[in-house]
């Protein structure tokens, strides 16, 4: 297992997959975190030198990504909130924010739709 | 003509044959009161199946709003191959088959044999020693069919024979031959890279082998840059380094043993004094974090200028590969050219003509026509060196104005080389071909000239590898 941010991730995993896990970092993001240090493109976690993992780790530490990222999700659905507005009170209600219809189909609006989202 | 059915009592006919021989019971169950099927149809006492258990490997539960499928669990697949498993059987390298009769008439490949016009259209096989040493350069090709033979043997062609002419004259003139070997699809370009390799293993030359240009370009190796190289920024594959150091090694061993060096090395992760033989430099590297700094000191040393060296042949399969942009980035996140990566520039540099080689020898490359890239720059100056070569005048092909893809450093490291095409095979080879599969007991027809003809004409009038299927493949089991 090699610990990669504070998160354990199997030896076999690519590099990329393991950086995507985080919150807020997406294939865009994960292929230039790799080029900056050199990572081919294939790289398994397990074959990085523990001197690139540290160096992923103090770059990851630096960016808005996991809880940093959520937060600002998470004020900006409360700053709707607390000026309510409809898009706030709809947050609220776990209901669709932007228009769609409650009939039915409405399974993810009401799933993820909450003042403190989580992602 | 009678009504099919009893119009009297508007019975069902099926109903009226099942009611024949059956006395119903007056307390038969009936199912209810107004409905039409018989009670008879009914199978009594036979519970009905309820969907659920009709599927064993799926249950379907339906509770609340939403459907759940959820699989069996424990459903016994098999143990899966280990890792490395399923590559090793595709890479899988036979050279025998015990099952084919040995060939009286097949003789061993000699030092001169594919240099010898007298040997066209004959069969040689390799020795077992040159097996070895191509083995290690990955030479053979799981897609050949050298597995369907006694011994791995291979036909003296007529381009065989101008292909090492070639390269023994260059050696005589201490000159660099640089060749790219093209043609069409299975016609026998890699096969004639290992004739190649073949006749610069037995003279005692000096083979460095690149087996498949894709793995160096793929992004499937480690890279990193090298430090002190700017405009353009080289970068080091020192995994591919390592891989390429230890097949360099096993295949070269006995005239590595031999060479001396001639400056010391200190900067290497062992310290390399000058008269010590190259083979424990090649041992220097034992990780792949020294190994480029290893292989460039060997390569120094190849090239020393009056240390007697040995001709070297640098040699590569699936060239278009190297002519385009790598899926390596730089560190920002710039695209990275394929000849900015070291090893290739090491090969371009070469096949280019900025290399010499002191005792000469020859930097050839084959063309690949099944998976390799569309190089328009490639292909139109292979056009215009073999329009050249032959001397023609008209109809050379020329640049397209309007079209953007051209690449400069392709063309550059091209315009000078030449370019031997592997071309269809002649009668008189195929049916000396045609007779060596007879006598191995693959071919199961007299060779005469009526299945010569016909195996040459399915084989796209003399393309080997389609001679091949369409004579002996077909009975592949």
């Amino acid at each position: 297992m090699v610990s990669l941010f504070g998160v354990n991730f199997h030896e076999a995993k690519l590099v990329q997959k393991a950086l995507q896990h985080f919150y807020a970092l997406g294939p865009q993001t994960a292929v230039r975190i790799m080029a900056k240090h050199s990572i081919h493109p294939r790289a398994k976690i397990g074959t990085l030198s523990p001197k690139t993992v540290t160096a992923l780790t103090a770059e990851l530490s630096t960016m808005t990504i996991e809880s940093d990222a959520r937060k600002i999700i998470q004020d900006n659905i409360k700053r709707l909130r607390d000026m309510g507005t409809y898009r706030g009170r709809r947050h609220a209600m776990n209901l669709p924010v932007r228009g769609q219809r409650t009939r039915n189909q409405n399974m993810n609006a009401i799933k993820l739709n909450r003042i403190e989202r989580k992602g | 003509m009678s009504a099919t059915n009893c119009l009297r009592c508007l019975k069902r006919p099926s109903v009226a044959g099942a009611s024949r021989g059956v006395v119903v019971p007056i307390f038969a169950p009936r199912s209810a009161p107004f409905s039409t099927t018989a009670v008879q149809n009914a199978m009594p006492g036979k519970p009905q199946k309820s969907m659920e258990h009709q599927d064993r490997s799926i249950r379907v539960y339906r509770a609340g709003k939403r459907m759940k499928i959820r699989k069996k669990d424990n459903v016994d697949r098999g143990k899966p191959p280990a890792p490395g498993e399923r590559k090793a059987f595709r890479k899988k390298i036979v050279l025998s088959n015990d099952n084919a009769l040995p060939v009286p008439w097949v003789t061993q490949m000699e030092a001169g044999s594919l240099s010898d016009p007298k040997q066209i259209g004959k069969i040689v096989s390799l020795p077992p020693a040159l097996q070895d040493q191509l083995r290690a350069t990955e030479a053979f090709q799981p897609t050949q069919t050298w597995g369907l033979f006694r011994k791995p043997s291979t036909l003296v062609r007529q381009e065989s024979v101008d292909l090492m002419s070639k390269m023994e004259e260059a050696v005589e003139n201490k000159k660099t031959a640089r060749i790219v070997l093209t043609g069409e699809k299975i016609s026998g370009k890699s096969t004639m890279l290992l004739q190649a390799q073949s006749h610069a293993y037995l003279n005692n030359w000096i083979v460095i082998h690149f087996p498949d240009a894709q793995e160096l370009i793929n992004g499937s190796t480690e890279y990193a840059s090298i430090p002190g190289t700017e405009n353009p920024t080289l970068y080091m594959q020192q995994n591919y380094c390592l891989k390429l150091l230890q097949s360099i090694k096993k295949a070269n061993e006995k005239i590595l043993a031999k060479l001396l060096s001639v400056s010391s090395h200190s900067e290497l992760p062992q310290n390399i004094t000058v008269n010590q033989p190259l083979l424990s430099l090649i041992n220097a590297a034992k990780e792949a974090d020294g190994a480029w700094s290893v292989f460039q000191a060997l390569w120094n040393e190849l090239n020393a200028q009056g240390a007697n060296r040995p001709p070297i042949l640098l040699s590569m399969d699936n060239l278009p590969h190297i002519m385009k942009i790598s899926e390596y980035r730089s560190s920002a996140f710039e695209k990275i050219h394929a000849h900015d990566l070291a090893l290739v520039k090491l090969f371009t540099d070469a096949l280019s003509g900025n290399t010499r080689f002191p005792s000469g020898g020859a930097v050839i490359a084959a063309t690949n026509r099944n998976n390799g890239p569309k190089i328009p720059s490639m292909e139109l100056v292979l056009k215009q060196r073999l329009a050249e070569q032959n001397g023609e005048t008209e109809g050379v092909p020329v640049k397209d104005p309007y079209f953007k893809g051209y690449d400069d450093r392709v063309e550059k490291v091209l315009k000078s080389v030449e370019v031997v095409e592997v071309s269809k095979i002649g009668k008189r080879e195929a049916r000396s071909l045609m007779e060596y599969w007879a006598a191995s007991g693959l071919l199961r027809t007299t060779v005469d000239e009526q299945t010569v003809s016909e195996k040459w004409t399915l084989g796209g009038g003399g393309v080997l590898g389609e001679m091949e299927r369409a004579a002996l493949l077909t009975m592949k089991i």
